[in-house]
């Protein structure tokens, strides 16, 4: 234990006292968060997609079959379920949910109304918070204006304003700004917290081999366990002091990066209680990738050749917290909190959108404790073997 | 006792293909230390005496466990390399050209970094420092970052640091290598005042003076072999005119008419 925190200490004031270390490792990552975001504004355009292919699900009253033929019609297949308003509550509270999309309430008198070119009323409920609901809204106010027009070339030969559109919004605040925020945080996250372990990492241990440093280590009568311990926990502490970092950086360019996109985003919806689950799970996942990163660094002869195989690792996890942006809520399967990195992934967007599970959240800190030390032992047996760390 | 034995020390390498051509050889091992064996003893400085590449290194890094031997094993005092290497890393000094110390730190840093991970006392290593850093002259420098030392600093400052925890044995690879006459100097005193001190001294050298200045004990070692193994007196003896360099000549001359080692 002693010689852990011994070894811990020096590796920690290692960095402390670099000034170019302090920088490209803590500083940095909050700074670069100004330059991302206006990358990742363009980057959302590409949820779209998933969106456009999601089937709507739309409660009615009184939709003229006419109008009912018009919007498959337009390609546009939802599910139309009947509207029943004793259960107006219970609809209500699953397009809250984001499990139906929207109500369209259609007057009983809608095809006399056009007839007598009264201007009669639609009423929709949408929930702006969900992306799903928010897109079908976009969708069937385009599909309804459409019918105004054609309808009152039909029937009037003239185009007429035939009805008018209102609309109710059902929509939690905090869970809308939640779910901007599970869209973009965890791609940033382990972006950042990848960066700080890389920053750091191959310098610590490839480095110190390349340099013959670690061989001066290696001939003390400390257990290789030890010195593995030590310099993955020293790495851990700085990798999330660059996390942090990055955090505080997202926090002061929020406001920029939602700009136009609508939803407020608020930091202050989230209590302490969130935050510390928030905390753990970015001490977990930083422990996973500093136990990689310190692996693939040890494997390494040289710092440069460290960097080259942590890059496809890098990548692959960037790509993990991409597919947040895509899905913007966790995952309920369970075996996806087995996955390291992924588990993370999903149980960042959890904590954002209000919607952990505790079992995930458990799986997710215990895998990462078993991966971490599957990693150490692993770095251990690679500071055993005479052929990675004297090999010519 | 406090002798250090090697006991039919066997180690082969493994060559990768860029090795073979340095080598220019085709065959993918290399025996390194070929079943070689010897005894320092307390008081005496035991010298390794090989021409580049004669396996002295290997030999020496496998008694400070950096390495495992294939076969045969090596006893410091009571204790085997094989079976508790930990232990024997607490009983040696080791010091070799390629334990670098980080540039970063300063001396008074590293001195008290080794020292806290062989488990020394505060006390004793303030103490300990204090002497060594004003035997050695480092003193000054202490607060000076080890990159930014001279050449001959740096290996004084990583003689100190070798022997933080005062070990009986001592174990040099070619110390006074690319140092100045003077700090070379400095340093084969040193060597003599552990020896002096009782302490176990084994050193690697393929200078010649070295060992005739310094060495009570040599082994030649040639080709990974020990070709001659004495008290330097009686290695001398061998000799018309006592002459080391025609003794060490003949013997590489020897060698290489059996066409090397293997
Ligand atoms: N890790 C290694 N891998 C492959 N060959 C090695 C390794 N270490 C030493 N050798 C080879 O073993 C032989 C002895 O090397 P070494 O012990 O360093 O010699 P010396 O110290 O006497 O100059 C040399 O031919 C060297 O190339
Ligand atoms: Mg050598």
């Amino acid at each position: 234990m002693r010689n852990i925190f011994t070894i811990f200490r020096k590796e920690f004031f290692r960095v402390m006292s670099d000034r170019r270390l302090v920088f490209t490792a803590i500083i940095l990552p909050g700074l670069a968060i100004y330059i991302m975001y206006t990358f990742i504004g363009t980057a959302i355009g590409g949820e779209v997609e998933d969106i456009v292919e999601h089937k709507m699900i739309i409660y009615t009253e009184n939709m003229p079959t006419d109008f009912q033929n018009f919007v498959y019609a337009q390609n546009i297949n939802p599910e139309f379920h009947d509207y029943d308003p004793n259960n107006h509550e219970e609809i209500e509270e699953q397009i809250l949910i984001g499990e139906v999309d929207m109500i369209i309430i259609f007057s009983e008198t809608f095809e006399d109304d056009i007839d007598n070119l009264v201007i009669s009323e639609i009423f929709i409920y949408f929930n702006p918070g969900e992306k799903y609901s928010n897109y079908a809204y976009g969708q069937m106010t385009n599909v309804i204006s459409t019918y105004g027009t054609i309808i009152g070339l039909d029937r009037h030969g003239d185009s007429y304003y035939a009805f008018m559109v209102d609309s109710g919004i059902i929509m939690d605040e905090e869970k809308a700004a939640g779910q901007g925020f599970a869209m973009l945080l965890p791609m940033l996250i382990i972006m950042f917290l990848f960066s700080g372990a890389m920053s750091i990492g191959p310098d610590s241990i490839a480095g110190e081999n390349e340099r013959g440093t670690i061989a001066t280590l290696l001939i003390t009568p400390v257990k290789r366990s030890e010195i593995a311990i030590g310099k993955v926990l020293s790495l851990t502490a700085v990798s999330m002091m660059s996390a942090t970092s990055s955090f505080i950086g997202i926090m002061f360019s929020l406001p920029n990066l939602m700009g136009g996109a609508g939803a407020e985003l608020d930091v202050f919806i989230y209590g302490v209680g969130d935050i510390t689950i928030l905390f753990s799970v970015l001490l977990a996942t930083v422990l996973v990738i500093v136990g990689l990163v310190s692996v693939l660094s040890a494997y390494a002869k040289t710092i440069k050749e460290a960097g080259m195989l942590i890059m496809p690792f890098y990548f692959v996890s960037i790509g993990l917290g991409i597919s947040s942006m895509f899905s913007g809520e966790a995952s309920s399967e369970l075996w996806v909190y087995f996955m390291p990195i992924y588990s993370s992934v999903n149980l960042i967007i959890a904590v954002l959108t209000f919607d952990i599970s505790l079992t995930a959240y458990l799986i997710t800190i215990g895998t990462s404790l078993i991966y971490v030390t599957i990693f150490v032992f692993i770095l251990t047996r690679l500071f055993q073997s005479e052929k990675i760390m004297f090999q010519k | 006792m406090n002798t250090l034995e090697v006991k039919n020390l066997k180690k082969t390498f493994k060559l990768s293909k860029k090795q073979q051509k340095i080598e220019r050889t085709d065959t993918k091992l290399k025996v390194a230390v070929n079943d070689l064996s010897f005894t320092a003893y307390p008081g005496e400085i035991f010298g390794l005496l090989g021409p580049n590449g004669a396996g002295k290194t290997t030999c020496l890094r496998a008694i400070s466990t950096l390495i495992k031997p294939d076969s045969g094993d090596i006893f410091v005092g009571e204790t085997s390399v094989v079976t508790d290497p930990e232990s024997v890393r607490g009983k040696i000094g080791f010091l070799t050209s390629e334990l670098k110390l980080e540039d970063h730190f300063t001396p008074n840093y590293l001195y008290i970094y080794f020292s806290r991970l062989h488990g020394i006392e505060d006390e004793v290593i303030e103490e300990r420092k204090d002497a060594f850093f004003e035997r050695f002259g480092i003193a000054e420098f202490r607060e000076v970052k080890v990159g930014d030392l001279s050449t001959g600093m740096k290996q004084k400052v990583s003689i100190a640091i070798s022997l933080v925890h005062n070990p009986d044995y001592i174990i040099f690879d070619e110390p006074t290598n690319g140092l100045d006459v003077l700090t070379a100097r400095s340093v084969m005193d040193y060597l003599i005042e552990l020896k002096e001190a009782g302490k176990t001294v084994i050193l690697s050298t393929h200078i010649l003076s070295v060992v005739d200045k310094l060495c009570d004990r040599v082994g030649i070692i040639i080709n990974g072999k020990m070709k001659l193994c004495d008290t330097l007196e009686n290695v001398l003896k061998t000799d018309p005119n006592n002459n080391l360099e025609e003794i060490f000549f003949e013997l590489v001359k020897e060698d290489e008419l059996l066409g090397g080692a293997y």
